[in-house]
């Protein structure tokens, strides 16, 4: 690890303030510290060196609640994810956010990790891990994962890096149509996660849009129609701790015996959050039954352009698919 | 005085070193099953355990002396390079920096073959280069980044497959063959699977296994003029001891090597490593002490893993299930370095585990651009099972014999390598009893209602060659004159709560109560040489030799006794911490009144391990049933229940063998299911050098273990009756794994670990083609 100074501002704007001072030709200067779970990794592995640590852990004017209102679910950027895990209203209106903190990581690290946080975790790729390797991604010219060990890489090809993005509550919170609200030196915006998540490019090599002087203020998910169901289910290499093979989220609305409204999404499968939106077609308007299910799980995959060791990973989804759907449109289903 | 032989030393091929062998005869009679023992057989806490859940247990990596340093080694970024020029001046101006070594300025010290401690040819990511000791770890490590190494990138090979191309770039200039392939026969196998009227062929691979000790590689070096202390997380402080001696030009009693507590081991910490012998340099050049741990990555790189292999298999048996004969052509990859801790004799148990007549062995170790191998818990043998104990599954199907009926068809009565009885035939048919009963094996498992869920039942054998224990190994007593004892050997607790079933012997002989035993191991200066605790050895090595030196300790006593009481020495015994009178219960009186009586006088003795039998072969054996549910839409294996039994003679404390079988079984799962090192082939990289993506199984993963102890004392194997046990319960779980994988949902696995990528690509590719071959 480097030496670097450390900052503890009082207000957002200070810490904006201090963000804003960032200098483009120098993206190392400043970096924002909240649980510090992924940040001090890839420090500690010298991936990443800011020369100012600014701490908003304690940061009193950013939230660590999660508020209810007749618009929906504000979670301030500073919640656990044990908050996310525990918390009634989380678990009775978004339950697929609940599972999908509780699946992550370990009880010790969901008491640091903040959903902000969580957010803007980088990729887990091992190539990526390692300091000695400057792949695409840190800014060198190609991604040994591809012809490399890709056995935990990405189905969809969208970018020069086939890394997945690693985290759950994000594809929970896709599912769940949530948004980010950013505040940055020019203001305040709220950005849709499908816009706020995108893959890296040649000119933006990270997996969000967040600009250089932008933080996190929290997370809104709208109030879904009464009735909404929403899991989320996670495949890994072990029963717990580990980063998700695959994962699925649904959330399904039923008008009577047909879905009336259905968003899925799946993590594990793509530098970002993966948004199946064909297999939300099959499913809208539809009556459930084994056969729909199926064609949706189907849809979900059918752009899958499997690396040489990953494509266990098609029929793996394929099958978390449609047991979230049959979970969901279970006539007894729990709370139904 | 000790009644001490000399005798010309039974030289094993190959080695080198002393010549002669000291026989003494420890003159006691073993223990045998009707031997009303007190303190041994029962659950004792461990002695240190209040010590260490109050976290006042001092590990190695504990150490904190006076101006200690903390070291870093620079590591090779290259999986084959030869340097052309390292530059340390920058290293040695930074900020906190007390001594840089490299190969420029530390003497030519052999390493690794015909290697050197820095040598100027790298073969593997990770190997050493320079190491530097500083003020603290951070500075250590910014200092590291100023060493300026100039590299000549060399060709390099990771896997066997490509060691063995005829083409393929040399790891050592004698080529990529490590050490002379070895060939054992028997009888003529050839005809044997001739003549038999079923044949089973398989080719099965065994991933590279890491060790992930809890407590990571370490030590502390401290001079005191011209004497070195080293503590050291250690098998091994009188192997260190000498090695370091050796390494450094210097006389052994001036090394000092203390080993107190230890988080695992698993056998790679049963040599001597280089950073022993960097700390000890840099503590030299500092002139301060200097403690060096290596992190994770570093260990998982260079320190050692379970060799990779490759196991081409065949069994011959006639229809009513004799074998016939079994072949297996073994190729295992040494890593880029032979250690001499490697000590993988995969061949062993195709030889020795089943009757068989006509027996063929062929094993090769190739070397290739990866971490060293060294010993992992039970080497050889884990990797060996997996394929033999498949194989035996196929040709119990084949067959259409129960599994544990094939076994018992063919049950080797003698060790046929030898020629000799075992001293416990009955070891591995015990182990069968008790595991099938306690098990229920034979019964059928209901298939759960959603049948996209399968359930199978799994089961294997094993021997293990190790836990037999050996001499020599010695021990001191001393008993005070208040009637309590210390008691000392040089021997280690490497975890496994050796120091307590060990006091549970003398306590015994002694006949005082357990607490009023010190027990001190674990320090080359205060107390006698004991071995390398490995090969299950620690327990059936030191124990005999205890009970000698208690034995003689306890004769004494009796003697003074019986001058104090005026009562013949024939009437005498101690137990519980008071010497009895034969037919005089009122007469009985206090040890410690008794050594009253001399004070200040002591009585002291010292015990050596006897020799093991030489008309007897020692061997331990056991037996798992695995009960698991396989998913086959997502891959998912959840093991449900575990019942395993061993053979490992007495039990002299239940608890802490209980212990080590659910550690080993634990072990177990993670080589069946989840324990895989990754490299990538084109830039020879451990990419998950890490506890995040190397995968040890987490409580989830572990069902209930459950031991079906055996606990039949093996009296013609040393005086105590008790052999190890460390070692064979993971022998058995990941081969009992796949065969219950097999028997629930008909696909063999050969290749492990069974992740979900494999059981998923095996599942696919049946749908495919409709063969229930996994591909590797
Ligand atoms: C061993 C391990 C296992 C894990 N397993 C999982 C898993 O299974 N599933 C999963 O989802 N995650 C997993 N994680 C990731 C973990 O959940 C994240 O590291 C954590 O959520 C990050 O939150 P943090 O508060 O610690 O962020 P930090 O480490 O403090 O910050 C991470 C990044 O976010 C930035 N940041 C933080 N807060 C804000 C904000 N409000 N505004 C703008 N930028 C901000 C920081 O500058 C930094 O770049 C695992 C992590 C580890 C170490
Ligand atoms: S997948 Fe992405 S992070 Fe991984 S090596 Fe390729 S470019 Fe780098």
């Amino acid at each position: 690890m480097k030496p670097f100074d450390f900052a503890r501002p009082d207000t957002i704007a200070a810490a904006v303030a201090l963000l804003d001072g960032r200098d483009a030709s120098r993206p190392n200067r400043s970096a924002l510290l909240a649980g510090g779970t992924d940040l001090l990794t890839l420090m500690k592995a010298d991936l990443y060196a800011p020369e100012l640590l600014i701490d908003i852990k304690r940061l009193a004017e950013l939230d660590n609640r999660i508020e209810e209102t007749a618009e929906g679910l504000t979670i301030g950027a500073l919640v656990t994810l044990s908050q996310l895990e525990d918390d009634p209203r989380i678990q009775s209106l978004v339950p697929a956010l609940a599972e999908a903190a509780a699946l992550a990581a370990t009880p010790q690290l969901r008491h640091m990790a903040t959903i902000g946080g969580n957010l803007l975790q980088r990729p887990r790729c091992w190539y990526f891990r390692k300091p000695g390797i400057h792949c695409w991604l840190k800014g060198g010219d190609d991604c040994p994962a591809r012809q490399g060990e890709n056995q935990l890489h990405a189905l969809f090809d969208v970018s020069p890096c086939v890394a997945v993005h690693p985290s759950d509550p994000a594809t929970a919170l896709l599912a769940l149509a949530a948004s980010v609200r950013l505040r940055g030196a020019a203001g305040e915006r709220e950005l849709p996660l499908a816009a706020f998540f995108a893959p890296p490019t040649d000119e933006r090599r990270q997996e969000t849009v967040i600009g250089n002087d932008e933080l996190i203020v929290s997370i809104q998910i709208p109030a879904a129609a009464p009735g909404t169901r929403s899991t989320y289910l996670k495949a890994m290499n072990r029963k717990v701790w580990a980063f998700a093979l695959a994962g699925v989220a649904a959330a399904i609305h039923m008008d009577g015996n047909r879905i009336a409204q259905a968003r899925l999404a799946l993590g594990g499968v793509a530098p970002v959050p993966w948004r199946a939106e064909s297999a939300e077609q099959v499913l809208t308007g539809a009556e459930p039954s084994p056969e729909i299910i199926a064609r949706a799980a189907e849809s979900a995959l059918a752009s899958a352009e499997p690396l040489a060791h990953n494509g266990y990973k098609i029929p793996l989804a394929k099958a978390l698919v449609r047991r979230a759907l049959t979970r969901l449109t279970a006539p007894a289903f729990p709370g139904a | 005085m000790a009644k001490l032989h000399i005798e010309p030393k039974q030289s094993e091929e190959g080695e080198d070193g002393a010549e002669f062998q000291v026989v003494e005869d420890e003159g006691i009679l073993a223990w045998d099953a009707d031997s009303e023992l007190l303190v041994v057989g029962q659950s004792y806490p461990r002695l240190e355990g209040r010590e260490k859940v109050t976290g006042r247990a001092r590990y190695s990596s504990d150490v904190r002396l006076p101006g200690q340093l903390y070291a870093r080694v620079l590591r090779s970024p290259y999986p084959h390079a030869r340097i052309r020029n390292i530059d340390i001046t920058k290293a040695e101006q930074s900020p906190g920096v007390h001594a840089v070594i490299c190969a420029a300025n530390v003497p030519r010290i052999a390493w690794y073959e015909e290697s050197v401690l820095f040598d100027a040819t790298v073969r593997l990511v990770g190997d050493e280069i320079a190491a530097v000791a500083a003020e603290s770890d951070e500075l250590a490590q910014d200092a590291l980044r100023l060493i300026e190494v100039d590299y000549e990138s060399l060709p390099f090979v990771t896997t066997i497959e490509e060691a063995l191309r005829p083409d393929a770039p040399k790891v050592h200039d004698g080529g990529n063959i490590a050490g002379e392939p070895t060939t054992y026969e028997r009888g003529d196998p050839e005809s044997g699977l001739h003549e038999a009227d079923v044949v089973v062929t398989g080719d099965f691979e065994t991933p590279c296994a890491l060790h992930n000790a809890f407590e990571s590689h370490g030590c502390t070096a401290s001079w005191e003029g011209d004497s070195l202390t080293l503590w050291d997380s250690t098998q091994a402080i009188f192997v260190v001891r000498q090695q370091v001696a050796e390494k450094l030009k210097m006389p052994e009693h001036r090394v000092r090597v203390i080993k107190q507590h230890m988080g695992g081991g698993f056998g790679a910490k049963q040599i001597p490593w280089k950073h022993d012998v960097i700390a000890a340099l840099l503590s030299k050049q500092a002139g301060r002490p200097v403690q060096l741990l290596l992190d994770r990555e570093a260990e998982n790189m260079a320190a050692g893993n379970r060799n990779p292999t490759r196991q081409h298999v065949q069994l011959g048996a006639k229809r009513d299930g004799t074998l016939t004969a079994i072949v297996a052509r073994i190729e295992q990859s040494a890593g880029a370095y032979r250690t001499g801790g490697e000590a993988s004799n995969v061949s062993g148990t195709y030889q020795t585990l089943y009757r068989c007549p006509n027996v063929r062995t062929e094993q090769t170790a190739v070397y290739t651009n990866t971490g060293p191998a060294v010993a992992f818990r039970a080497p050889g043998h884990v990797e060996a099972a997996f394929a033999l104990e498949q194989a035996m599954d196929e040709l119990a199907r084949a067959l259409d014999l129960d599994p544990v009926a094939l076994r018992r068809r063919n049950y080797a009565e003698v060790d046929q390598l030898e020629d000799k009885p075992f001293t416990l035939p009955e070891g591995l048919r015990l182990s069968y009893d008790r595991v099938t009963e306690t098990f229920g094996w034979g019964e059928r498992t209901a298939q759960p209602a959603d049948s996209v869920k399968r359930r199978g039942v799994g089961f294997a054998a094993h021997d293990w060659s190790g836990g037999t224990g050996h001499p020599p190994g010695y021990a001191w007593i001393e008993l005070n004159s208040d009637g309590t004892a210390d008691v000392v050997t040089g021997t280690q607790d490497i975890g496994t709560g050796a120091r307590t079933g060990l006091a549970q012997v003398a306590a015994e002989e002694l006949g005082l109560p357990l607490a009023n035993i010190a027990f001190q191991l674990g320090d080359t200066a205060t107390g006698p040489y004991s071995p390398v605790s490995s090969g299950s050895a620690t327990q059936a090595t030191i124990g005999p030799a205890l009970r000698a030196a208690a034995a003689d300790v306890k004769a004494q006593l009796l003697e003074v006794a019986s001058v104090v009481l005026e009562i013949g020495v024939g009437r005498l015994s101690v137990r519980d911490g008071r010497v009895l009178v034969d037919g005089d219960t009122e007469r009985a009186i206090a040890v410690g009144e008794v050594m009253q009586k001399i004070a200040p006088h002591t009585l002291q003795a010292r015990g050596a391990r006897a020799p093991n039998p030489a008309d007897m072969t020692i061997r331990t054996f056991g037996a798992q049933c695995v009960e698991l549910e396989v998913d086959t839409e997502t891959g998912e294996i959840t093991v449900l229940r575990i019942v395993t039994a061993h053979d490992c003679g007495r039990i002299i404390n239940p608890a802490l063998v209980d212990s080590q079988v659910v550690g080993g079984v634990t072990q177990g799962v993670g080589f069946a299911l989840s324990e895989e090192r990754i490299v990538d082939t084109r830039l020879g990289i451990v990419l998950n050098a890490n506890l995040e993506e190397y995968h040890v199984p987490t409580v989830a993963d572990v069902p209930v273990i459950e031991h079906a102890r055996v606990g039949v004392p093996d009296s013609a194997a040393n005086s105590t009756g008790a052999k190890g046990i460390g070692e064979p319960p993971l022998i058995p779980t990941a081969p009992a794994i796949a065969n219950a994988v097999f028997d629930a949902i008909g696909i063999r696995f050969r290749a492990g670990p069974l992740t979900r990528q494999r059981v998923l690509a095996a599942l696919a590719a049946r749908e495919t083609n409709g063969s229930g071959e996994a591909d590797s």
